[in-house]
């Protein structure tokens, strides 16, 4: 397995009819280490983290891109920051938490010390550093950030557009599950591995939801009207969609697990998926939002941030946290057996060929952009934008 | 004055009659493990929701009627849609004490789940940590008025389908 710079062996022949998919892409390793170049450290933007999972100064959380390690944290004077998580000195890791409170960052290797704002603020014995040396030029490094609606994200690229050209139309949807305005505070997380690849993690779609997740047939409820679209640039994926959920349902003795109780159900549900695997999601009263890191080829890990609004009452604040913790994430109601279906999925791609996608496919000739709710080919945007980033030639039909 | 003796065979019975219900997938015996009591509650969450103050839990089941639905999520609504796990849990007790009220217990145990996945055959540990417990002696015998299962697992290996 050779692997040079934007080429992989064998090469990847992509099937000439924009419906299907080479398994081979969710299983080989050489093409997972040409996606961190090219996608991961390419010109894209990843969510790192929400502001309101970081409300007070020295409040900060680790989070990865591919295998970068970051810091992002709220320094003594309030504004959000994202470092390297790596000492300017010998490059050591300098937090290992995942999440914490601290004013300061000391590596532990030669002591050298931070101030919240990522300045070098002491290091021992620095006489007898090199001639010149100036602790203003050694603050910890970062890379380049943008936020939307407290959404934090990054980029390792100097190209990559601003943000609001990355989000382009997904902006409206992305901004109603934010809360709008985006004020949010954090209430707690749920992390689970999925044994898959990133690629299956995100394929998503409204034509499994009520033949895989048979909560929502079972408990009578059904997608009302909405729609699903996808952007035209890197097919970012957005559903708005109303929700009739029953007011009392006879199977379930505690009905506050699909109630509404902050929001009209004309706006029941929205999901975004942001190129390349970020999910947000708001289905009834839950505020959820999925920073996944690609660990490996078959491994995909998912912090599931969950949510309340500044503007919340107590007792609606109190309602989200118990939504939020049985409806969703890997043990909850209406979304535990898409875990399931992750990793055999993951399993079958290693069986030779392509995978189809049909409900909804109208032409397998060119990309088509006009989906109903329930299609599955509102991937498909995506994964034509993949392939064009990656390089990979489609085969003539 | 000493303290009346702490009546730790039930207790003990109460623990062995969870884990051979857990282990053995009967949820109405998981059930039957706790009070009948309106504000009988489990609650399954990491050390890192908890010693951070953030209220979400994995499992928050705070009163009886969402114990009796979270049986039918397994047995009825989640039936046939996931890759099913074999668990055994071991645990140890650390501390019991009485909770003050007449027939109440604190008790306190260490925890580990492994799970051996119908798909692969491969064992491997599920979750660790600990579980805080408050017991009542009812009808001479003991049972849960709540039991809060608190991981030191962060990331979970895999989906939970069933309660630690």
């Amino acid at each position: 397995m050779t692997s040079t710079r934007g080429m992989v062996e064998p090469e990847v022949r992509w099937p000439a009819r924009y419906n299907e998919i080479p398994k081979e892409v969710f299983v080989r390793k050489d093409v997972f280490e040409l996606e961190l170049e090219r996608i991961f450290h390419g010109p894209e933007w990843h969510p790192v983290g929400h502001e309101g999972e970081i409300p007070n100064p020295g409040d900060f959380k680790t989070f990865s891109v591919g295998r970068v390690p970051l810091i992002i944290n709220r320094d003594q004077q309030g504004e959000v920051n994202v470092f390297y998580n790596a000492c300017s000195h010998r490059g050591n890791q300098l937090e290992t938490r995942l999440h914490g409170n601290r004013t300061e960052f000391e590596c532990p290797y030669h002591r050298w010390l931070f101030d919240s704002s990522g300045n070098l603020a002491g290091c021992p014995n620095y006489r007898e550093f090199k001639p010149g040396f100036d602790k203003r030029d050694y603050p910890l490094s970062r890379p380049r950030t943008a936020s939307f609606k407290g959404l934090i994200f990054v980029t390792f690229s100097e190209t990559t557009p601003d943000i609001d050209s990355f989000l382009g139309d997904i902006r409206s949807t992305l901004g109603e599950a934010l809360g709008e305005d985006g004020r949010l505070r954090l209430i707690g997380y749920q992390r689970v591995t999925y044994r898959t690849n990133w690629k299956a993690y995100c394929d998503n779609d409204g034509y499994h939801a009520p033949l895989l997740h048979r909560a929502f047939k079972m408990l009578n409820w059904q997608g009302g009207k909405g729609r699903q679209y996808a952007t035209r640039e890197r097919g970012h994926m957005g559903f708005e969609s109303e929700l009739t959920a029953p007011t009392q349902v006879s199977m379930l003795k505690d009905n506050s697990i699909i109630a509404f109780e902050g929001v009209d159900p004309s706006k029941g549900s929205r999901v975004i998926e942001l190129f390349p695997f970020f999910i947000a999601t708001k289905h009834l009263d839950t505020i959820n939002l999925r920073f996944a890191i690609a660990r490996s080829v078959d491994e995909t890990e998912v912090h599931y941030a969950f949510f309340h609004h500044l503007d919340d009452s107590e007792s609606l604040k109190r309602h989200r946290i118990r939504q939020s913790s049985n409806l969703l994430g890997p043990c909850g109601l209406i979304s535990m057996e898409d875990a399931s279906v992750f990793h055999r999925v993951h399993v079958g791609n290693h069986t030779p060929g392509t995978v189809e996608f049909q409900k909804g496919v109208k032409t397998v000739d060119h990309l088509d952009f006009d989906f109903k709710q329930n299609d599955e080919t509102g991937n498909l945007p995506r994964w034509e934008y993949y392939r064009s980033v990656m390089g990979f030639e489609r085969v003539q039909a | 004055m000493t303290s009346p003796p702490l009546p730790l065979d039930l207790i003990d019975a109460l623990q062995m009659r969870y884990f051979d219900a857990l282990d053995g997938k009967d949820m109405y015996a998981w059930l039957d493990t706790f009070s009948e009591a309106d504000d009988t509650s489990y609650v399954l969450n990491t050390f890192d929701n908890e010693t951070a103050d953030l209220p979400l839990a994995l499992m928050l089941d705070d009163c009886r009627a969402r114990l009796e639905d979270r049986v039918t999520y397994i047995r009825e609504i989640w039936a046939g849609t996931f890759e099913d796990y074999r668990t055994r849990h071991f645990a140890q007790r650390i501390a019991c004490t009485s909770a003050g009220e007449a027939d109440t217990y604190n008790l306190r145990s260490n925890f580990c789940v492994f799970f051996t996945s119908d798909a692969d055959g491969q064992s491997r540990v599920l979750a660790c940590g600990e579980y805080r417990d408050v017991i009542r002696i009812e009808a001479g015998e003991a049972r849960f008025l709540s039991r809060k299962a608190l991981c030191d697992t962060t990331v979970l290996p895999q989906y939970l389908v069933y309660p630690v």
